[in-house]
């Protein structure tokens, strides 16, 4: 039985779950993090509230992050990356960068929460102008701006008229190579939709989608509670393009239920970006030897059955690190993980 | 989406605010919160609905639109669709719970209300049947359509007028017992339609979509009402004492 720490790396909501998860079981954790603060996504990119529960995400994030940081059984190490590893299964020495300084500590097992990037809708899919257009924005943009109670025209700062989101952009798509439905960003896009509903109410707001996938129980509390209570729009059909007249900005594509092609004059366009794996993933898959599964997360070896465990003794994963991912996800993967990376420790 | 879903629109255009009011009527009736909740367009209705089968007509189209709040499209339905719904209510197994049916009835009673060309042009054929129903009760009896008085259906009006009683036959229940007494309504209930007609406001509705039948109705009764020596005012007493 090794008496090492357990390495949890990133620390956002699986990361949070993990060493909480680590130090209830009576272990030592030791917790990671790039950036200089806690949180993971839903921090850096300024969430504005959690879906589905609507809940202020910095409240709720705080709540996770002082469960940690109040635990002396955890060490919080921020600013800081791992950068290679020594040793197998039971004693493995990890290298830790903190800017110019290093150090090696000694650990039992590693969880893996390295989480995942906002696909960049400037990057490939050109069509939607998002560098051209000040109006042409992203779900995380929308957030920022709902976190501050307020959603504006960028180009103006005024209140928009019409506002719509097009989904699935940068998931679900040959062309660009990201095969995969990112799984949140229907219920997101829903809240977003009542929020900017709840702001101006007088607002036409819009979805574009393929497929609406608001799985689960998001279906009626975020789908038809927007569409029935706040008169959201769905239509299903997918922009082809945007461009600009005068003020506006005109989406075109198809009303494929109605038959017919559109081109509505719009306001403000929301990108609903998809997931890809982080860069930190892609990073601690190489300095792990981590195989990656087809679309380029990092890969478990028990299929449906087992969502935490690699092909590696001793490193786990959890979150958006192995897919797309929603913060139910993610919490228990990072719960399972520390179960099975403590179970691991006493095992070795 | 101002684009016709229609190809050969066929009714005059109006402001948009016209439109609007009548949209707005369909949403303050009271049925409104119960027939409409909202629409993710499966087409469940539409594969329940006989009429579908046979013309250009979707239970998911009107339901979406409404749904969608669509002004303009609401505005061509209110013009063509919503004529060709038979009101059988199988697109009511809806599993949001919406009833297109409903919908439609609402949106018909509005057309009728505003006296919309195309309320008047769908009911045209059943002005005869809309003036025995009103005037005496009782539907057309099945010896009435004849040829001479319903050129407008159809040459099988008069296939099966001269062979009224063989065709009969092919329905199993009995069809041709009301024949003498769809005529046979006594006064007193002529006066008693008249009055409901009158006070539930059926007349005025009649009065906005087809003036002639308002007009022969009013005839009606006024015969009747010189044949009992009263005023339009008295026909109510004469009720209370019958």
């Amino acid at each position: 039985m090794s008496d090492n720490p357990i390495l949890v790396i990133g620390g956002g909501p699986a990361g949070l779950a993990a060493a909480k998860g680590i130090a209830d079981l009576g272990r030592k954790a030791v917790l990671v993090e790039k950036e200089e603060y806690l949180g993971g996504t839903p921090i850096k990119e300024k969430y504005a509230a959690l879906t589905p529960d609507f809940r202020d995400a910095e409240e709720a994030m705080g709540e996770m992050i002082k469960a940690v940081t109040d635990d002396g059984n955890v060490e919080v190490i921020t600013n800081s990356t791992v950068t290679s590893v020594e040793g197998s299964a039971g004693n493995m020495k990890v290298s830790v960068q903190n800017g110019g300084s290093g150090k090696t500590i000694d650990v039992s097992s590693v969880i893996v929460s390295t989480g995942f990037d906002h696909f960049d809708p400037g990057e490939e899919t050109q069509v939607y102008g998002y560098y051209e257009y000040d109006d042409v924005i992203t779900l995380t943009d929308a957030e920022k701006m709902l976190k501050e109670h307020k959603f504006v025209k960028p180009s103006s700062g005024e209140a928009p008229e019409s506002v719509c989101f097009i989904q699935c952009v940068g998931s679900r798509d040959r062309q660009i190579g990201n095969q995969w439905c990112s799984k949140v960003c229907c219920g997101i896009a829903s809240k977003d939709a009542m929020e900017i509903k709840q702001i101006l109410p007088d607002a036409k707001v819009f979805v574009f989608y393929i497929d609406l996938r608001a799985y689960g129980c998001w279906e009626d509390d975020l789908y038809w509670k927007a569409q029935e209570e706040y008169k959201v729009n769905y239509i299903k059909g997918i922009v082809t393009e945007i461009t600009k007249q005068g003020d506006k900005l005109i989406v075109k594509g198809e009303d494929t239920t109605m038959g017919r092609p559109m081109e509505i004059p719009m306001d403000v366009v929301v990108l609903s970006t998809g997931m890809e794996p982080s860069e930190g993933t892609k990073e601690m898959a190489g300095v792990f030897n981590l195989p990656l599964e087809s679309h380029g997360y990092i890969g478990t070896i028990g299929g449906p059955l087992n969502t935490v465990e690699t092909s590696v003794p001793g490193v786990f994963v959890a979150g958006a690190s192995t897919g797309p991912a929603d913060l139910e996800d993610s919490v228990s993967m990072g719960g399972n993980a520390a179960m099975k990376a403590c179970a691991f420790a006493m095992k070795n | 989406m101002a684009r016709s879903i229609y190809r050969d629109r066929k009714y005059k255009d109006v402001p948009y605010e016209v439109k609007l009011d009548l949209f707005n009527q369909v949403k303050q009736d009271i049925r409104w919160k119960d027939f409409m909740k909202g629409c993710f367009e499966c087409g469940v209705c539409v594969g329940a609905c006989p009429t579908a089968r046979f013309c250009d007509f979707s239970p998911r189209v009107i339901t979406q639109t409404m749904s969608r709040e669509d002004v303009d499209t609401f505005y061509e339905l209110m013009n063509d669709m919503i004529w060709d719904c038979s009101q059988c209510f199988s697109s009511t197994r809806c599993p949001r719970k919406n009833s297109p049916g409903g919908i439609v009835t609402i949106m018909r009673e509005v057309a009728v209300k505003n006296g919309l060309e195309s309320a008047k042009d769908a009911l045209k054929t059943y002005s005869r049947i809309i003036y025995k129903v009103m005037s005496t009760g009782t539907q057309v009896a099945p010896d009435m359509l004849q040829p001479d008085f319903f050129p407008d259906w159809g040459p099988n009006v008069k296939v099966v007028a001269e062979n009224l009683d063989v065709w009969r036959r092919a329905i199993p229940p009995d069809t041709l017992h009301t024949t003498e007494l769809a005529w046979d309504v006594s006064d007193k209930t002529k006066f008693q339609l008249y009055m409901i007609f009158k006070l539930t406001g059926n007349l005025e509705l009649i009065e906005q979509v087809d003036e002639g039948i308002y007009d022969i109705l009013g005839e009606t009764i006024e015969e009747l009402m010189d044949e009992y020596g009263v005023e339009a005012d008295e026909v109510e007493n004469i009720l209370e004492e019958n």
